[in-house]
């Protein structure tokens, strides 16, 4: 055993050497397979940059990046949500750097400080289970407003809006939209048609496409991918508008390979990522491209501005903390 | 002759002196090392995340716990964890008894399948676990769906459902242990004097198993308090407290508060403590050097009876790893029953490699981790030393802390430049020494159970005659107690081939582990794909087991279980 543990003990050592020049540390919250398919891409790129990416649910991946303050071993957070990477804990982290070509990116979808920037995002959707709506015999709701016939009560599960980023989004826009009074009052009557808040933005759907429910609040790409993978649903993009979610790219102020790092940056502003970007997101911040076919197949827009609800990514997160409290105050049990 | 004799004695004493002081002096040196190591790798963690707890924006204090303990919802969130543990708890302890009664206690047949089919549960991811309840009893699952219930599983009774399967195997294991061996002379005297076998259970095998009985309850408790998997897929709205902490933490970031509640958590192990004494006290142990083993009596009527109820037990243990794979080998459960290999084709970072990975660290866990349980558990029962006392609250500790809370302990304690240790970070080492300490618990009491059977005269015959400390280890305790080492090693690779919530905040894009992947693959919408990598997982875990059985066979151990 003992010398077991030397060989683990030294083999601890060998890999804690120092990373070479072209070598990066990137936490992401991409989707594994996006991530897979644009690293795949800046590797073409950048042969001689060795990327070491990790990938972990939003709220993971910031309970890390916060554990591991003291010493952070990322390089490059990548299609991180903009509204968590705000927060003082993560953002004190990161060190302002304007990337090459960033210029074509709206301002809207930059930090003002150049700490973070967004080239990809995503919007609410909901998933809805055709074959359970025609079991139970039901119409397919196409709208927040129809979600609350208490037709549906029982049917619809949503994310928990503390713990899942998408649940916030999907919250902080109905109240956007409406105004505090009218949003919260809204709420509370959607809240006797909803079956459970769930924990994650991905589950609702992932119930609804299971058949558990009929409708899952959701967001648009795990809805398509699910449609893709056979599963008898289809995605509705709420008429009263969308809210949606930036994925944000920052370069990490303890960084020991700023250069490296910064290639990487440089690269998610480039045509190819932005190609690639097309494939795979629903909303891309870099303007010229078309959406594929298979994204219109599913149900949406072309024109996908047409159907965002213009979100103010600061008030919703400044307001989140008081939201969030509000919300678990009113609904959570 | 008359001349040697009275040298003789003095000589002798001074030898038996000298073994005495170096026995203490490796007594002394063990817990002392097992002591350290504790330190390092679970009070030092624990002491990271547990600072956070008294971290406030005016300052180090207890204003997290004041705004805890204010809000009327934690108290509901305790009131709910603790009745759905109870629950769960009460019915695993009090089935595996009758199950492990039935593998120690009858003829019924089929034993070794019996004893792997409740391991079910440790074998795979519990997320998968948690998937399979449902495919079989969600509100589309498999027996609404084609059987035409219409049954809601979501809420108080799914996750009692769910934590008794999930605690069954830990119950198991402890029980069957305890149970294992027993004195022949007790059975025989109690027949005798005409007592009736419902008699006998009660007034000798009950009481001869007390310690089995109040670990076991205690591990389960701890288990399903401290599980967020099962109550965040089944729970629907119904909220436990181990589900608050995946709240703040991994919502909200909000360390300081889900730290005050993993400090909640850590009540079971104070209390169950602070109760040792008093079950220990009245424990005896069964095997003495007078000892007879007992042999099972031919009673057709018990081996049906008891027969019948495991057949029942092995069916719902199989039931639900069985629909998983179901799932993973048809086109699109359940919509689409065609069969298809598709889900086995792994498009996820790094494909199989990571499984191998897991391989290499559930081998190294075994090894480290029965080492370091069966030393911790003979430096605390058998050894008296200052050390002891501390060591044994330290020692089930673990299974009071949510693997989520452990984890992040871990990144606090070991990211840290200050730590000398800090090397280890980012290596399959440090996730091998959580897993240890993660499993500690359970390895441990299992180990006790064991110990506490073998009678301390053994220990003192062997000592008169001058064997010492590790002579008496190797010469009398090893050849008793091996076989539930065995168990135990497997216990570890089964732990760490499937554990997730706490490696993942220790992985690294180069070490990668399975249960990583199958998160991977489920948080990526493949569930099916999810399901298939388990499978692989699980098939690993039984050619394993099946191994290690042959090279029991071969060298000529035919009669010892891997799990008792």
């Amino acid at each position: 055993m003992d010398s077991k543990l030397c060989i683990t003990a030294l083999a601890a050592l060998l890999l804690s050497v120092p990373a070479a020049a072209d070598e990066i540390t990137v936490y992401t919250s991409y989707e594994e397979d996006e991530a897979a398919r644009f690293l795949e891409l800046a590797k073409q790129d950048m042969p001689d940059l060795e990327v070491n990416m990790l990938r972990l649910s939003t709220g993971e991946l910031a309970a890390r990046i916060i554990a591991e303050k003291a010493n952070p071993q990322h390089d490059v957070i990548w299609g991180f949500a903009a509204s968590t990477i705000v927060t003082p804990q993560i953002e004190e982290t990161l060190e302002a750097y304007r990337p090459k070509g960033i210029d074509a990116v709206p301002a809207e979808f930059r930090d003002a400080d150049d700490k973070w920037f967004a080239v990809t995002g995503y919007m609410a959707a909901f998933c809805v289970n055709d074959e359970r709506l025609e079991k139970l015999g039901l119409e397919k709701p196409t709208s927040w407003k129809d979600l609350l016939d208490p037709k549906y009560k029982g049917e619809i599960v949503m994310p928990n809006p503390a713990s899942s980023g998408t649940g916030y989004i999907q919250v902080s826009s109905l109240l956007q939209m409406m105004g505090e009074d009218e949003g919260w009052a809204f709420l509370e009557k959607l809240d006797e048609n909803i079956a459970q808040y769930i924990k994650s933005g991905s589950k609702p759907c992932h119930a609804a496409s299971a058949g558990e429910f009929a409708v899952g609040a959701s967001y648009d790409m795990r809805a398509i991918k699910n449609i893709e993978e056979g599963y008898p649903i289809s995605m509705v993009i709420p008429a009263e508008g969308s809210g949606n979610e930036l994925e944000a790219n920052a370069l990490v102020a303890t960084s020991k390979n700023k250069d490296a790092a910064k290639r990487f940056l440089d690269w998610t502003v480039t045509k190819t990522a932005a190609d690639a970007y097309l494939e795979w997101k629903a909303i891309v911040t870099i303007p010229g491209g078309n959406m594929p076919q298979r994204f219109l197949d599913a149900g949406l827009p072309a024109d996908t501005n047409s159907v965002l609800h213009p979100t103010d990514f600061k008030a919703a997160a400044e307001d989140r903390k008081e939201i969030i409290t509000t919300w678990q105050e009113k609904f959570e049990r | 002759m008359s001349g040697a004799a009275p040298t003789a004695a003095p000589r002798g004493e001074s030898r038996s002196r000298l073994a005495l002081t170096s026995d203490r002096g490796i007594a002394l040196l063990l817990s002392a090392v097992m002591a350290g190591l504790m330190l390092v790798f679970l009070v030092l963690p624990v002491g990271a995340i547990l600072l956070r707890s008294l971290d406030t924006p005016a300052g180090a204090g207890l204003g997290n716990f004041a705004l805890t303990f204010a809000d009327p919802r934690f108290w509901d969130l305790l009131v709910n964890s603790l009745s759905v543990s109870l629950l769960s708890s009460t019915l695993a302890v009090g089935l595996a008894y009758l199950y492990a009664y039935a593998l120690q206690r009858s003829n019924v047949p089929l034993k070794p399948l019996l004893r792997i089919v409740v391991m079910m549960p440790l074998f795979a991811p519990s997320l998968v676990q948690a998937q399979g309840l449902l495919l079989l009893l969600g509100r589309n699952g498999a027996f609404n769906r084609f059987l035409g219930f219409d049954f809601d599983i979501y809420g108080f009774w799914g996750v009692a459902l769910a934590n008794t399967l999930y605690t069954f195997p830990y119950a198991f294991l402890i029980l069957s242990a305890a149970l294992a061996v027993a004195d022949a002379r007790v059975y025989e005297s109690a027949t005798m004097l005409g007592a009736r076998p419902g008699r006998i259970f009660r007034t000798v095998t009950l009481p001869a198993t007390r310690y089995g009985i109040a670990a076991a309850v205690f591990v389960t408790f701890s288990l399903s308090v401290t599980d967020f998997g099962n109550a965040i897929v089944i729970g629907g709205n119904f909220s436990v407290l181990a589900t608050e902490i995946y709240n703040k933490v991994i919502g909200q970031g909000q360390f300081a508060l889900g730290a005050v509640i993993g400090v909640v958590l850590l009540a079971p192990a104070v209390i169950s403590k602070l109760l040792e004494k008093r079950i220990s006290s009245r424990q005896q142990a069964q095997m003495t050097d007078k000892s007879v083993p007992l042999t099972t009596r031919a009673n057709r009527m018990r081996d049906l009876l008891l027969g019948g109820y495991c057949l029942a037990i092995m069916i719902v243990f199989l039931a639900i790893p069985g629909i998983v794979a179901t799932a993973s080998f048809v086109k699109l459960w359940p919509y689409n029953m065609a069969f298809s290999f598709t889900h086995y084709a792994f498009d996820v970072q790094n494909g199989t490699e990571p499984l191998w990975n897991s391989v290499y660290v559930a081998l190294a866990t075994a090894g480290l981790g029965v080492t370091i349980a069966t030393v911790s558990a003979i430096v605390v029962q058998k050894f008296k030393t200052p050390l002891s006392g501390p060591l044994s609250f330290l020692a089930i500790l673990p299974s009071s802390i949510p693997g989520m809370v452990l984890g992040l302990g871990y990144v606090l304690a070991f990211n840290n430049p200050a730590n000398p240790l800090n090397l280890m970070y980012g290596s399959l080492a440090l996730i091998i020494f959580l897993y240890v300490y993660y499993n500690h618990a359970q390895a441990f009491l299992i180990t006790s159970t064991s110990l506490k059977q073998i009678s301390s005269s053994f220990d003192e015959a062997s000592t008169m005659l001058g064997g010492g400390v590790l002579r008496t280890f190797f010469k009398v305790t090893l050849p008793l107690l091996w076989p539930t080492l065995l168990g135990v090693g497997v216990f570890f690779f089964m732990r760490a081939m499937v554990s997730l919530s706490a490696v993942i905040f220790l992985i690294t894009p180069e070490t990668q582990v399975a249960a990583v992947s199958v998160l991977q693959l489920a948080d990526r919408g493949a569930v099916n794909q999810a399901a298939a990598f388990s499978m692989c997982i699980m098939a690993i875990v039984i050619a394993c087991l099946l191994i290690v059985r042959m090279v029991l066979w071969l060298a000529g151990a035919k009669s010892v279980t891997l799990i008792r």
